[in-house]
């Protein structure tokens, strides 16, 4: 409290130079260099990414910064093009000269820039769920990964609905691991993938999808599309009276899509997530308050925007046991194993070696009327496949991407 | 020499631009020494791309060939650079092999497309059309090769999350390599662009650039004056799309990634929109309008956020409705009667 | 096994109805003024957008997407005045000035309206066909689709306005010698092919997710029947649409959506290589020899 005070007057009076020149110094602002899409394709991710890193900034500075250093937010937008990402990348890490850097929503986004963030040895803290798999000392994943999504809600599906599975997948990176990652946890169960669909991103016409469906007769749809063209298959489906219970990784809440179409285009979708803002703890209610009081106009608090709140406060945290904002010294406090903090969503911590974290998951149910009931709590859940695979980023760092066709080599 | 480098086909012949164009390629010399080292990355990283679009200047400004598909080209190049160095690996010379032998795949390519459309008498806005469908067809084709099946020798191809793992390139001097980037990569591609630019303006004032604008002018004039219309529009396309397989594959070696959205829309309209706003009938336009063009985009979208786009969509309609040869050419020719004024 | 066989011409009647549909627009910009309209996909969101938002205010579906294809129109009227007209005598400039617009319009919707807007529910439910359903709203579109064919055919072959355009589109100068107000011509076409591309966006306004960059996903396809087809609307549009949605769905049933889509842009490349001035042109040079 004092401090602040300090800091205050000192602004409202600049003319007394001595205070002024001494709290400059115990206050040189601490940079959080941001790469998030607010225009193009994927801003209806990207602004409330953005709104969730400016709220845990506000809050962080309204209590005294980090180490008593408030902390500068220097946001720029990509636009949604890799190249983009690939020079902003640059500029706030040589130009800058940021002291982490996070954002980046696809995949792709995230494989433009870690060349970059690896050959300038910097922070960075990727705050999307994605197919996993990155085993890279310099970042950080603050989001769901298929350990933590799919190996949960597919058992539970098959338990309820049956054993026949219809795929509906991107035709990219994440669709394809996501539909891999389905069939590896279903086999054990018996269960069979009696149709498997790869769509081109950006395709808005389902008719025949869904009368492929219909002829697989399966008992549920396991959903992997990805983008709002792809999402016109829930208004298309449920108006050719699909009817089938459907399961996702990251539908509801990603693109809030319950919020988008009007009813019943949704009912009957399952989903797990980390976050999703029906979510009603007391933390969440507190930080879903928050959230709207900063911004009004919030259609939904999405699961990225919730990421990307946490990963600011991840990173205080971090920087503030390490007393550092080194990347080494960073990661001494990861490597300890209890480099957590308590969100909104519960107690989350970094496993030292995939760097991933940690996530309370809940399964949630969608129904006729597109509001959303949590059916299941499955606890705590570590991001456990990197490590069994064999990542292990307190021994190397190889800096690769894994995948099950891709593992490390042995010994 | 020098005589050739002047003629009808260019603006800029006189002492006078020689001058100045030394100058300022003195000053670009001189640049890395005073610059912010994050600065002479970032020319060297606008300077990749000016080689795209003096390749469709000369197809478009000087041949009447409007190519949508300066990306395809592009896309081959970055993905051929990236398997073929993958393969071979970087060091004594490795990665320069794999930036020769991309851009020929790029040329051979070239010469396949184009001689299916010159030959098949495809013209006009037919010719933008096939050649956006097949950067289109190539940017759908890479999308979707996520699986490990699409590996090329140890290469993955790694479909839209994009292809990684190809190293920077790497000049082999004296024994030892040197690693181009920042400043040691500003050198090379300064010197690669300024050869380029002499090389085309050689070119275009030859008796082939003459041929080249009389075609683009008349075709059947041409024809009926006894010039195989046909092989004159090829060589042209070839070159065209070369220097943009020259563009992808260093784009790559630079970042050390790509992936198909540099290969699909919207990218694809990109080149078209630098060469026009510079001004497509003159290669010096096109080379000084898309690097003013490539910084003010990347400034606007700096200090703008989310009204960068809406700027950029107004920069380009003003353009088209107030400075109808392209910018450059019209300050250009601006400056060219100010001058005849003061000296007459 | 009729259940089968009626899902075949149904895919085939859904793409060629979403070809057609989202093509038509396009078509008579390019075919009377030779334009390329880069913003077609801005002027198909626009009849989305203004559809929904009508709708949400409480007008009937019919009344909304009729609201959504006249502020499309009229948008295009006054985008052609200001914009298009001084740019008559550089075709490929009007490509860059739509594309510029077409920045704009996507970017200035998301500034002002946000990232998202509230989607229409599909009308009219579904219907049984052996193991089969089917919206029975996509057969609306079919029927759509042939509608605006015989729109586009009455207005150009039966009205005194069909007439002075075709002879405006054959030769201007010519035209305007005789006295046809060419510039009045222009901007009724323009205005008509922006109001087919809102009519677009109003028809599949209740099956899509609505966001500002949605034109997007109507561009290759429209682009491509229009090439397919040529100059005219006419003799181009629909048999371009009827190959072109063979090929698709014939694809996208045995080896899904992926080849469909390459499939699709390789046969354009071979149409066009084949008969390089599209359907159109070929027709007509049959019917003259």
């Amino acid at each position: 409290m004092k401090r602040r005070s300090l800091i205050a007057g000192a602004a409202t009076l600049p003319l007394v130079a001595v205070v002024r020149d001494r709290t400059a110094r115990a206050a040189t602002p601490l940079k959080i260099g941001l790469l998030e899409d607010v225009s193009g394709d994927l801003a209806i991710f990207g602004i409330p990414k953005l709104h969730g890193s400016q709220l845990a900034v506000d809050e962080i500075n309204a209590g005294g910064g980090i180490m008593g250093r408030p902390i500068q937010l220097m946001h720029l937008d990509p636009q949604g093009d890799n190249a983009r990402y690939q020079e902003f990348a640059r500029r706030l890490l040589q130009r800058e000269k940021v002291d982490v850097l996070i954002g980046g929503i696809t995949s792709a986004s995230r494989e433009a820039i870690r060349p970059i963030v690896d050959r300038a040895d910097a922070f960075y803290i990727y705050t999307n769920q994605y197919e996993g798999g990155v085993c890279d000392a310099n970042m950080v994943s603050v989001g769901a990964v298929p350990e933590q999504q799919i190996a949960t809600l597919v058992p539970y599906m098959v338990e309820k609905f049956g054993k026949r599975v219809y795929t509906v997948a991107a035709d990219y990176n994440f669709g394809h691991l996501s539909a891999e990652w389905g069939r590896s946890v279903l086999k054990p169960l018996g269960a069979e993938v009696v149709g498997e669909e790869f769509i081109p991103l950006g395709v808005s016409q389902f008719a025949q999808t869904i009368q492929n469906i219909q002829k697989a007769r399966p008992d549920w749809l396991y959903m992997l599309n990805v983008g709002a063209a792809q999402n016109s298959f829930f208004e298309q489906a449920a108006a050719a009276k699909l009817n089938l219970p459907m399961g996702s990784p990251i539908k509801i809440m990603l693109g809030f899509e319950h919020k988008l179409f009007p009813p019943p285009a949704l009912a009957n979708m399952y989903a797990t997530a980390n976050w999703f803002e029906e979510l009603d703890t007391p933390e969440a209610d507190a930080f879903k308050k928050r959230w709207h009081a900063k911004f009004p106009t919030e259609t939904y608090i999405n699961d990225m925007g919730y990421n990307a709140y946490v990963a600011v406060y991840m990173y205080k945290m971090l920087a503030e046991r390490a007393k550092s904002t080194k990347k080494e010294e960073l990661r001494k406090v990861i490597a300890t194993g209890n480099a957590g903090i308590d969100a909104p969503e519960g107690h989350i911590t970094i496993d030292p070696k995939s760097q991933h974290t940690s996530h309370r998951m809940r399964l949630l149910r969608v129904d006729e009327h597109h509001a959303v009931h949590v059916v299941k709590d499955f606890g705590v859940i570590e991001p456990y496949w990197l490590g069994q695979v064999g990542c292990d980023l307190t021994k190397s760092d190889p800096k690769e991407q894994y995948t099950p066709d891709h593992l490390p080599k042995k010994g | 020499m020098f005589q050739r480098l002047n003629g009808p086909q260019t603006l800029g012949n006189g002492r006078g631009f020689w001058i100045g164009a030394l100058a300022v390629f003195a000053v670009a010399v001189a640049f890395p020494a005073v610059a912010d080292p994050y600065d002479v990355g970032n020319f060297a990283y606008f300077l990749i791309w000016i080689f795209m679009a003096l390749g469709l200047c000369l197809m478009w400004g000087y041949g009447g060939m409007l190519s949508f598909g300066q990306t395809f080209f592009f896309g081959l190049g970055g993905y051929g650079y990236g398997v073929i160095e993958i393969n071979i690996g970087a060091a004594h010379g490795g990665s320069l092999a794999a930036l020769v032998l991309a851009v020929s795949v790029a040329a051979l390519a070239a010469a396949i497309l184009g001689y299916f459309m010159i030959y098949g008498r495809i013209g006009g806005v037919f010719f933008g059309i096939v050649t956006l469908s097949t950067t289109l067809a190539l940017a759908a084709f890479v999308g979707q090769t996520a699986g490990p099946e699409w590996t090329v020798g140890t290469a993955r191809l790694n479909g839209f999350n994009g292809m990684q793992g190809m190293s920077s390139l790497q000049l082999p001097w004296f024994g030892r390599d040197i690693d181009l980037e920042e400043s040691a990569l500003y050198y090379f591609l300064l010197v690669l662009l300024a050869a380029t630019y002499v090389g085309l303006r050689l070119l275009v004032n030859s008796r082939f650039g003459n041929v080249l604008v009389a075609i683009r002018e008349d075709p059947q004039r041409a024809e009926l004056l006894g010039y195989d219309v046909r092989r004159y529009q090829l060589v042209t396309f070839v070159i065209g799309s070369l220097l943009a397989g020259l563009s992808g594959a260093l784009y790559t070696a630079w970042g050390q990634f790509i992936t198909p959205s540099s290969i699909g829309l919207p990218a694809a309209a990109m080149p078209i929109v630098w060469v026009a706003f510079a001004g497509r009938s003159d290669l010096t336009a096109t080379f000084v309008g898309t690097f003013v063009l490539l910084f003010a985009f990347q400034t606007i979208t700096i200090y703008s956020e989310q009204s960068a786009l809406v700027l950029m969509g107004l920069l380009l309609v003003a353009t088209v409705l107030f400075a109808p040869r392209g910018l450059m050419v019209g300050v250009g020719q601006s400056l060219a009667r100010y001058s005849a004024r003061r000296g007459g | 096994m009729s259940g089968d066989l009626f899902s075949y011409v149904y895919q085939f009647a859904d793409v060629f109805a979403f070809l057609v549909l989202s093509a038509a627009g396009l078509a008579i910009i390019f075919g009377m003024m030779g334009i390329i309209n880069m913003a077609h996909g801005e002027f198909i969101m626009c009849g989305v957008y203004v559809t929904s938002a009508t709708y949400h205010m409480g007008l009937p579906l019919v009344l909304a997407q009729a609201c959504g294809t006249a502020a499309a129109g009229l948008v295009g009227v006054v985008l052609e005045y200001l914009v298009i007209r001084p740019l008559y005598a550089r075709p490929l400039d009007s490509l860059l000035v739509t594309l510029g617009v077409s920045l704009i319009a996507t970017q200035g919707t998301l500034v002002i309206l946000g990232s998202t807007f509230p989607g229409i529910g599909t009308p009219l439910g579904s219907f049984d066909v052996g193991v089969y359903t089917f919206s029975t709203y996509r057969m609306v579109l079919f029927a759509a689709a042939i509608g605006v064919l015989g729109f586009v055919y009455v207005l150009f072959m039966r009205t005194g306005f069909g007439v002075q355009a075709r002879a405006t589109m054959q030769n201007a100068a010519m035209a305007r010698a005789l006295g046809v107000p060419t510039s009045r011509i222009y901007a009724l076409s323009f205005g008509i092919g922006a109001a087919l591309a809102g009519l677009c966006g109003a028809l599949y306004a209740p099956t899509m997710n609505l966001i500002p960059t949605m034109g997007a996903g109507f561009i290759v396809e429209a682009f491509v029947t229009v090439v397919v087809g040529g100059a005219s609307v006419l003799l181009g549009t629909a048999p371009a649409a009827a190959v072109l949605a063979i090929i698709r769905s014939g694809l996208n049933a045995w080896y899904g959506q992926v080849i469909g889509q390459i499939g699709l842009l390789i046969a354009v490349i071979l149409i066009v290589r084949v008969l390089p001035s599209g359907f159109s042109g070929w027709l007509a040079r049959r019917s003259a020899s």
